[in-house]
């Protein structure tokens, strides 16, 4: 069969090289599904040719940074990485990272492979192969419209746990929801999260998932949250309750810098956003658990541009521009936070997109806290994508008043000329291709 | 009479259960649009286990959840059906949507079961082969303004003679064939839409608090708001799916 195998990857390189300049990650999927459709044991036979260990990253949020940093890491201790980059994470997208490392000769070189793979998709690709580890970050609602309650996702994620018995969980145990299903999969697991409180939510009205033990339906109550439902949990009606962790990070430091203590050893990232020490931490547990020392860790970081409109930064003229992604409540509450974490004055322009791959129901604006705004020094709010209006109502009913641009280059272009020099992008899935070529373009204006 | 100086308490009934599809927007457009009129607005929110007093209430809200969080609502619901009922029958406001909705009626028979409904509209409720998920746009006869938000639902709705919140002008409705959508049973509207549904759609809004107000304060005059925000975005919706 090597045959059809190598015809299949010269397919899906031609294919990649051709589509993906105009497309955009459209072209990944594509190359991964001609490359299945020439030879449908691909995925297979190329996932055995990985010398040690396969990861899977899944989770609401953080699986493109999680696992993108995962690969970081790995490379920095000398090892060769098959990885998803661009965050195509369906099927089509997982036989593509593979498919598009692979030789023209038909084989891959690789001593690991970190994918990160869509809930909802770990059903059609388990039965190409069994990873060896599968890194849990969170579950939170996300895109009803497309994958229905959290219920349907924990149901698909327990199925294929238990597919895969030996199958590691590297789990945040600070998820209830998560922990839950690590803890009842029967696979060993392994724990990561936050012991200590970092900040004061009490008073917050933040949705939160899981407030009723998926053990025994009784409520449960929390000594305090880190944000939505993570925080330290136990129930009031059975022995569930957050396991001890493994991976403890310890000293958060959040600001400019995050930077966090974590097996005695200092952590710093030039990163924002307290989202991201779970995700440093989750692909910090991830490496140590399969026996890396990670000496190169710090440096990895320093290092580390994600380049996929996660924090990215941009320069256009003398303003500073953060590009950031925010897709659902649980990571638009977190953007929010992150955007007053940052005590200058500042422009925010909100891109809101209801196509397919965003989800069309866009109900979840009115789940986020958008009331925060009011406490953060903002001079400006545009609302712009297929959505705007929706996103200008949600502003008006928190006593905020925005101005509505349909068209984003006009938006940014507008602010950059009129600002205050201190922007910030947040957008929603389709919106952020579309939104980084033009901040890109922006950029290389002179 | 001026609506200024009163005041109106709104019930929010296990947003701890019922709290999906952005429930909170609905509830957010009830008090600002109180509180732009000088009408003092407060909502109580009773969490599973909470005694609730329907004497002091105006208008009640009805969410939706899960089929599993759904299940628990419906035995908590069955220890205060008479006064609910009571309620109801003295043209007290609700606005159910989604799993509230279902709630309203005789039952909701799944394939795993038969829920026991709150018997406060003679509606009925059966799950259908997959779900209905889209963007929805209604012509109501209640207001002269189209009625647009999102629906996603596996349950068919029966209403039998009673009278539909709108006809389906894109969508799917009750149950998919009978072109209508909701119910009306005196001031009680049950219905599929979220999106949320009362922001873009501030007439079905004013309609809730005009009959809280006329209830519990005898005939007012609701000060006009200027609504173009709200027009736009509703405008934006009906133009894109109603193909006229």
């Amino acid at each position: 069969m090597r045959l059809r195998r190598i015809l299949a990857i010269w397919a899906a390189k031609i294919t990649e090289k051709v589509s993906v300049n105009i497309f955009h990650r459209q072209g990944v999927t594509w190359a991964g599904k001609i490359a299945l459709r020439i030879c449908p044991h691909i995925l297979q036979e190329l996932a055995d040719q990985v010398k040690n260990d396969i990861f899977i990253v899944c989770g609401t949020n953080g699986k493109t940074t999680t696992n993108n940093m995962l690969c970081a890491a790995l490379r920095a201790e000398g090892k060769t990485v098959i990885c998803n980059h661009t965050g195509s994470n369906m099927l089509n997208g997982v036989v593509a990272a593979f498919v598009l490392g692979a030789g023209l000769g038909g084989n891959i070189k690789a001593d690991y492979a970190c994918i990160e793979i869509d809930e909802a998709s770990t059903r059609k690709v388990f039965p190409h192969f069994k990873p060896d580890y599968m890194v849990l970050t969170n579950l939170f609602r996300d895109q009803l419209d497309r994958y229905g309650e959290i219920d349907t996702t924990m149901n698909i994620l327990k199925e294929v746990m238990q597919s895969a018995p030996s199958m590691k969980i590297i789990v945040n145990g600070d998820d209830a929801l998560s922990a839950y299903l690590a803890m009842e999969s029967g696979n060993p697991y392994i724990t990561y999260g936050i012991s200590e409180q970092v900040m004061d939510e009490k008073d917050s009205h933040e949705i939160r998932e899981g407030r009723f033990c998926k053990k025994c339906g009784a409520p449960l109550t929390y000594h305090f949250y880190h944000y939505s439902q993570l925080g330290d949990y136990v129930c009031t009606g059975c022995d569930f309750r957050r396991p001890a962790i493994q991976f403890d990070a310890s000293a958060i430091g959040i600001g400019e810098q995050l930077s966090f203590t974590v097996e005695d050893k200092r952590i710093t990232a030039n990163y924002k956003g307290f989202y991201n020490v779970y995700n440093i931490l989750a692909a910090y547990a991830a490496a140590r658990s399969a026996g890396f020392a990670l000496t190169h860790f710090n440096d990895m970081l320093k290092k580390f541009n994600p380049e996929n409109g996660r924090m990215e930064q941009f320069m256009v003229k003398d303003t500073h521009i953060m590009l950031n992604l925010a897709k659902n409540p649980a990571g638009f509450n977190q953007n929010i936070s992150a955007v007053m974490q940052d005590e200058a004055k500042k422009d925010i322009i909100i891109v809101i997109n209801d196509n397919a791959q965003d989800g069309t129901d866009i109900s979840w604006l009115w789940d986020v806290d958008f009331d925060r705004f009011n406490k953060a020094d903002i001079q400006s709010i545009t609302v712009s994508g297929i959505r705007g209006f929706d996103m200008r109502l949600r502003m008006k009913y928190v006593d905020i008043s925005s101005t509505l641009e349909m068209d984003v280059e006009k938006a940014i272009r507008e602010r950059v000329e009129n600002g205050c020099k201190n922007l910030y992008l947040l957008v929603n899935y389709t919106a952020l291709f579309s939104t980084r070529a033009i901040l890109k373009r922006l950029e290389g204006e002179k | 009479m001026d609506a200024q100086d009163k005041k109106l308490t709104i019930g929010h009934l296990y947003p701890d259960l019922l709290n999906l599809y952005g429930d909170r927007g609905n509830i957010a457009c009830i008090m600002q649009r109180c509180k732009w009129r000088g009408i003092e607005a407060e909502t109580i929110e009773f969490n599973s286990g909470d005694i609730i007093d329907f004497e002091n209430l105006d208008i009640l809200l009805l969410g939706g959840g899960s089929d599993r969080e759904q299940m628990i609502v419906c035995e908590k619901l069955q220890e205060i059906q008479k006064e609910f009922k009571a309620y109801v029958e003295d043209n007290g406001v609700v606005i159910a949507v989604c799993g509230g909705y279902q709630l309203l009626g005789e039952y909701y028979k799944t394939d795993k079961g038969t829920m026991e409904g709150l018997h406060l509209v003679d509606i009925y409720t059966e799950q259908g082969e997959g779900r209905l998920i889209d963007n929805i746009v209604l012509e109501s006869e209640l207001f002269s303004m189209p009625v647009v938000g999102f629906e996603n639902h596996g349950g068919r709705t029966y209403i039998k003679d009673n009278q539909p919140f709108g006809k389906v002008l894109y969508g799917a409705g009750n149950d998919g064939t009978s072109g209508y959508e909701g119910v009306v049973y005196k001031n009680v509207i049950g219905t599929y839409l979220h999106g949320p549904l009362l922001p873009k759609n501030p007439q079905v809004c004013d309609w809730l608090i005009q009959k809280a107000m006329e209830r519990r304060y005898g005939q007012v005059e609701l000060a006009k708001l200027d609504d173009s925000q709200e027009e736009e975005a509703n405008a934006y919706i009906a133009k894109r799916f109603v193909k006229s």
